[in-house]
């Protein structure tokens, strides 16, 4: 039996867990942001920005899937052994887990800021840079999630 | 900076001001009251008169926005101001007392519009109220005949032929009546009740039991032919609503007009704004102001060409504005560093160095040859053909410099368009292929050579941040607060420079190791020795020493930061690489060729969408958080000239 079972129950867990954090951030941001563009349509190039801010955790999670697939024999690649399939499984959860539970709170973040830049939108520089705050997380979970899943074939088991 | 003083004739206020508006030259110093001997002349009447103004076209301008929509490209935000000559600036004045009028006039109009739209809806209320008698065939507000009394309203509840008789009996057995249900519902019933003269008052007592109340407007028509009137009333308010839209759009061609007089009095009110900060006597006036001090001749030159006066320049002190003045490779970045805060006078002008900065990690993140050349031509296209104002034009260099350090850092990662070289390699030939093969220069792979990208990232920020903490060094120095130059700044510095080494020789395993720990080791005692002397007493100074080691954490932390050049880097990379996929999916027959260029084109526009904005926010924060927290105070106050502020036209610079 061979671990592909498990790598590609990583990739959809990499994608998935940081997908719904993204959804819900930039959903609860949005929301916001339509509020604010009820009173004041100009202000639609801002709100745009601080809106997307949460939703890069997907989009990491969605890089670590694809990798993933790249990989291990979905898209091209060998299939990974029992204990490589296990492995994939095991780094998917940095992004996933991380990047779910950052974007919740980078979403409530970016509602705020939100908040702040409609009442004075000289606020929003201010407002892009405390949000991007949270996005460091995020990106140390991307980054051991990537490093771990790039290294995984050339491990022997 | 320089803070000038001109001195000239009251005749000649003016002119004066009117050429200095022009010029842009002179930030005007607010003060709250004027110098001994001097009067400030109050024109806040004046000021007044022209707000009043300002706002009554933009209300005009929204009203025709809302009636006549105008037709507006997706770009036209780029399009700079329209250019008049300076003499049609008095052809718009002659006209502005007319175009007020016309803002008036369209104002009312809207107002005419609004109370019909209200009428009418009392209009409707009524006709609905009317609705339940639409069979009674005599007025609502019939009295009595000759024998009979004719009482008309109705009972809060619902009541049919018999239930009605079986209420009224109930009440009172001896009451003689006749009656006549007109509408009955669950909680109304309508009806006409003729009783004898005699009995009006007995069946009135009756009726109050039963709750019997008159209609709310009785009139002397019949409910058909009232209803039929107020009909022909919404019908005639609703022609008047046409009208008064067709009034206000026949106006539409006064838009450019009356944004034009919004402009000149936008003009005329700085101006009045500026006389209110003069200091005046009967026969001159005094202006105090900024200037920058490349300009102090041109200045000069310009008022004594206009009228007899004199100007004298000063030193500014730290009050002064702060003008930024950069070459043409750094000016674009300007707004980036104004948007954070200007300069104190503490500060050095930071904007040369991060504009290098941030056009080398923009590049470096959004890393796409072929995005690059299309941000490249995309600025230049519209540099060409829009001739946008100055903020414009400085936003579309700023990505133009950052699409060529884009294209560069594209070929350093072998990235163009992701990987679609390769892959439309393999679709014509059908052999695999990787960008490295196919680019003829040594590149990097940001996922098999990650690692080696994230030691590359993290060294550009560990430059960056010695560049910013150089930058801290040097301030303290011009100050002469040498403790704080060498012992708070320049021991970090070898610190994080014997990390740097220590790192590079444990990589590579050489001599490098000893003399990156001998650096380290040496700068921690510097610190320990030196960051408690604040302290009081030998034990003191030695915790605070100790304890500023701690700073290290913060400094690793920075350091980590700049993982995220790696990691947009790689996102944008993946992206183009998946949608690349995607498009070759359907093989290479007629319908595959089309979805390849639609899905290439969807794809493509996507992945630079969302990429370049993470990269422009993610350069920023890196300027901002990481550099900008070393050594940058900020909190100056900006160069605001006296100057022609207008948003439709620009005068025309002859001079």
């Amino acid at each position: 039996m061979n671990g592909i079972l498990f790598a590609i129950l990583a990739a959809a867990l990499a994608t998935v867990l940081a997908g719904i954090g993204s959804a819900k951030g930039v959903g609860g941001a949005a929301e916001t942001a339509m509020g604010v563009l009820s009173e004041d349509s100009s202000m639609f190039g801002k709100m745009l920005v601080l809106t997307l801010l949460p939703g890069t955790q997907g989009l990491y999670g969605f890089i670590v899937g694809f990798l993933i697939m790249i990989n291990c024999g979905v898209l091209g690649g060998e299939a990974p052994t029992l204990a490589q399939g296990l492995c994939y499984l095991a780094a998917s959860l940095a992004i996933g887990i991380g990047g779910m539970i950052s974007g919740f709170a980078q979403g409530k973040a970016a509602v705020a800021g939100i908040s702040m830049c409609a009442k004075d939108d000289k606020n929003f520089s201010k407002a892009m840079v405390s949000v991007t705050l949270v996005e460091i997380y995020a990106l140390l979970a991307f980054i051991v999630s990537l490093l771990m899943v790039i290294s995984i074939p050339s491990i022997n088991m | 900076m320089k803070t000038v003083r001109i001195v000239a004739l009251q005749k000649d206020r003016k002119r004066m001001l009117e050429h200095l508006q022009d010029s842009s030259l002179v930030h005007i110093k607010q003060t709250e009251n004027a110098e001994e001997g001097f009067v400030r002349s109050d024109k806040s009447a004046q000021l007044k008169q022209f707000e009043r103004n300002i706002s009554l076209t933009e209300q005009a301008l929204k009203v025709l926005d809302r009636v006549v929509p105008e037709k507006k490209g997706l770009l036209a935000s780029f399009k700079g101001r329209r250019e008049i000559e300076p003499e049609d600036l008095g052809k718009i004045a002659s006209r502005s007392v007319r175009m007020i009028g016309i803002c008036t006039k369209i104002k009312d109009l809207e107002k005419q519009q609004a109370d019909c739209a209200a009428e009418r809806i009392r209009v409707k209320t009524l006709i609905a109220q009317l609705e339940a008698w639409k069979d009674l065939d005599i007025p609502l507000n019939t009295g009595d005949t000759a024998m009979t009394s004719v009482l008309i309203g109705s009972f809060p509840k619902y009541f049919d032929q018999i239930g009605l008789a079986e209420a009224l009996a109930a009440e009172d057995k001896d009451l003689v009546y006749d009656f006549e249900i007109l509408f009955s519902s669950s909680n109304i019933t309508c009806a006409v009740i003729i009783v004898p003269k005699t009995q009006k008052e007995r069946a009135d007592n009756v009726l109050r039991t039963l709750g019997f109340t008159k209609p709310l407007n009785p009139t002397s028509r019949t409910p058909a032919e009232k209803v039929r009137r107020l009909i022909e009333k919404d019908e005639d308010l609703q022609e008047k609503m046409k009208k008064a839209e067709e009034d206000i759009a026949s106006y539409a061609k006064y838009r450019d007009d009356i944004r034009d007089t919004q402009d000149y009095f936008t003009i005329r009110a700085e101006k009045y704004q500026v006389i209110t900060q003069l200091d005046q006597t009967s026969h001159v006036f005094v202006l105090n102001g900024y200037v920058a001090e490349e300009d102090c001749e041109k200045l000069e030159e310009l008022c004594n060409r206009v009228a007899m006066c004199i100007v004298e320049f000063g030193e500014a002190g730290d009050d002064a504005p702060v003008k930024l003045k950069n070459n043409k490779f750094a000016e674009p970045a300007e707004s980036i560093v104004t948007m954070y805060s200007p300069p104190s006078h503490e500060d050095i002008d930071p904007t040369p160095l991060l504009a290098f900065f941030f056009y080398f990690f923009f590049g470096m993140m959004f890393s796409d040859a072929g995005y690059g050349l299309l941000l490249i031509i995309g600025t230049a296209i519209g540099l060409k053909v829009f001739k946008p104002d100055k903020n414009m034009r400085n936003n579309l260099k700023l990505f133009q410099y950052c699409g060529v350090a884009t294209v560069f850092w594209g070929l350093v990662f072998g990235s163009i368009f992701g990987d679609a070289p390769a892959v439309f390699y393999k679709l014509a030939t059908g052999n695999e292929i990787t960008m490295q093969q196919l680019l003829p220069w040594p590149t990097l792979d940001t996922q098999k050579d990650a690692l080696t990208i994230m030691i590359l990232s993290i060294g550009l920020g560990l430059v960056h941040i010695l560049v910013g903490m150089g930058c801290k060094f040097y301030v303290c120095w011009k100050q002469k607060q040498y403790a704080k130059a060498i012992f708070d700044t320049g021991f970090w510095m070898t610190m994080l420079i014997g990390f740097a080494v220590l790192g590079a020789g444990m990589a590579t395993g050489g001599v490098l190791t000893y003399i990156g720990a001998g650096i380290s080791i040496l700068s921690a005692v510097g610190l320990v020795l030196t960051q408690g002397r604040e302290k009081k007493g030998f034990f003191g100074k030695l915790v605070g020493g100790v304890a500023s080691l701690y700073d290290v954490t913060s400094y690793v932390s920075d350091l980590l930061s700049y993982s995220r050049l790696l990691a947009l880097g790689l996102t944008t990379g993946v992206m183009a690489q998946v949608f690349n996929m995607l498009s070759t999916l359907m093989g290479t027959n007629v319908i595959g060729i089309l979805f390849m260029i639609v899905i290439f084109i969807v794809g493509h526009a996507i992945t630079i969408a969302l990429n370049a904005l993470g990269s422009y926010v993610h350069t920023m924060r890196l300027q901002y958080v990481e550099m900008f927290s070393k050594f940058y105070e900020g909190g100056g106050k900006a160069f605001v000239p006296f100057a022609v502020n207008s948003k439709n036209f620009k005068l025309k610079n002859d001079k």
